[in-house]
């Protein structure tokens, strides 16, 4: 074993140096948790909101709750675009992979049958020599 | 003996790993499939990892490889933590993995697969002399769409594209899979040359008893688990039991 090598002393160089990021699947499945919280705490947060206007007869303390209530709708809105787009970048991630194994597996077969039938035909149809 | 001493000659026997899996697990969907992984490579070491099918070896390769995410444990690569690496940029520093099914470009030439492995500045010149000169076949074959090479000559061309790319680490998935013995010895034969100059070295095989001579250290997985790391002799007279269940 020749841990000294120039090789592996360069490896470990650009090792070190490797930027490492987050990985898509990291981010879907954040963005996945985020949107779902979201979804989630929105209409809470709008219930809340009725509440406070609903138990009060300040102007003022009902306009607050209008706010809040519109920073409810607003997470329940952005948490369901976000869960939308992880679930369907998940999905879409899947269908492209079995699209490309189905393309794969076609292309197999086509070639298979284009073999198997040009050496059929030449079996079935020898040069003939005219006599 | 001083403590300073002692560390010295510990860390001169047994050199720091250059490739480290610890306690790595990975699922598809819901199921988990490799429940704990530990394996470590030494700088230059050939490291075989046998297995039953369903063992989880070629997930753990992915997983190495960046292709399929870990749920647990850590890859370590040179000494830094590599978790969520990209594949594209593990290949850049030279981690090169050789995928089950020879991964080579069926419509493309000889030639233009070569092409492919220059991705890190190597003149394809240089390229193709080091290809020829290992695998002479090859060259005579240079022109040919690779889809129509048998099986051992794709899997030279995989090879040889992947010792093209002057890897630190070799990791060979299946190298032996549908091959006559004569090219597999051929092949293992680089492997071992290559294990020579310095590069590391990680092989899986399902059945593979040619693949533990020319191995340094041996595995066996099973259920997703590595339950037996050893020298190649202790691990062979352990694989009947293994794949049998005895």
């Amino acid at each position: 074993m020749n841990e000294n090598s120039e090789r592996i002393q360069q490896f470990k160089a650009e090792v070190a140096e490797m930027r490492l990021r987050d990985p898509a699947t990291a981010r879907d499945r954040l963005f996945l948790r985020l949107g779902a919280v979201g979804l989630l705490a929105g209409p809470v947060v709008g219930v809340i909101a009725y509440f406070m206007s609903h138990g009060s007869t300040n102007p003022l303390q009902q306009r607050d709750a209008i706010v809040l209530a519109l920073i409810g709708l607003t997470l329940a809105v952005v948490g369901a675009a976000l869960f939308a787009v992880a679930a369907i970048s998940g999905f879409l991630r899947f269908w492209l992979a079995r699209l490309c194994y189905e393309q794969q597996a076609q292309a197999d077969r086509l070639l298979t049958t284009v073999t198997s039938t040009t050496s059929t035909t030449s079996n079935a149809n020898p040069t003939r020599v005219p006599s | 003996m001083n403590t300073a001493t002692a560390i010295t000659t510990i860390s001169t026997v047994t050199p720091a790993p250059i490739l480290e899996l610890r306690g790595v697990r990975s699922c598809y969907g819901a199921i988990e499939v490799l429940h704990g992984v530990d394996l470590s490579l030494r700088p230059g070491e050939v490291m075989a990892v046998l297995g039953p099918n369903g063992a989880g070896k070629t997930t753990t390769l992915q997983v190495l490889a960046g292709l399929h995410p870990l749920t647990g444990g850590d890859v370590w690569l040179a000494g830094r933590r590599v978790n969520g690496a990209r594949p594209d940029d593990l290949a850049r520093v030279g981690l090169c993995l050789i995928p089950e099914g020879r991964g080579i470009f069926p419509s493309l030439t000889v030639r233009e697969n070569l092409l492919m492995a220059t991705y890190r500045g190597q003149p394809m010149a240089g390229v193709e002399g080091a290809t020829y000169s290992r695998f002479p076949k090859l060259a005579e074959r240079r022109r040919q769409v690779a889809g129509t090479l048998s099986g051992g000559e794709q899997q030279m061309l995989a090879l040889a594209r992947g010792l093209s790319t002057d890897p630190a680490v070799l990791v060979l998935d299946e190298l032996s899979m549908g091959l006559a013995p004569i090219v597999v010895e051929q092949l293992y034969g680089q492997v071992a040359e290559m294990a020579r100059s310095g590069v590391t070295v990680l092989v899986v095989e399902q059945f593979a008893r040619v693949v533990l001579g020319a191995a340094d250290r041996a595995a066996i997985m099973l259920g997703g688990r590595v339950t037996d790391v050893g020298l190649p002799d202790e691990i062979e007279s352990k694989l009947s039991s293994a794949y049998l269940g005895g």
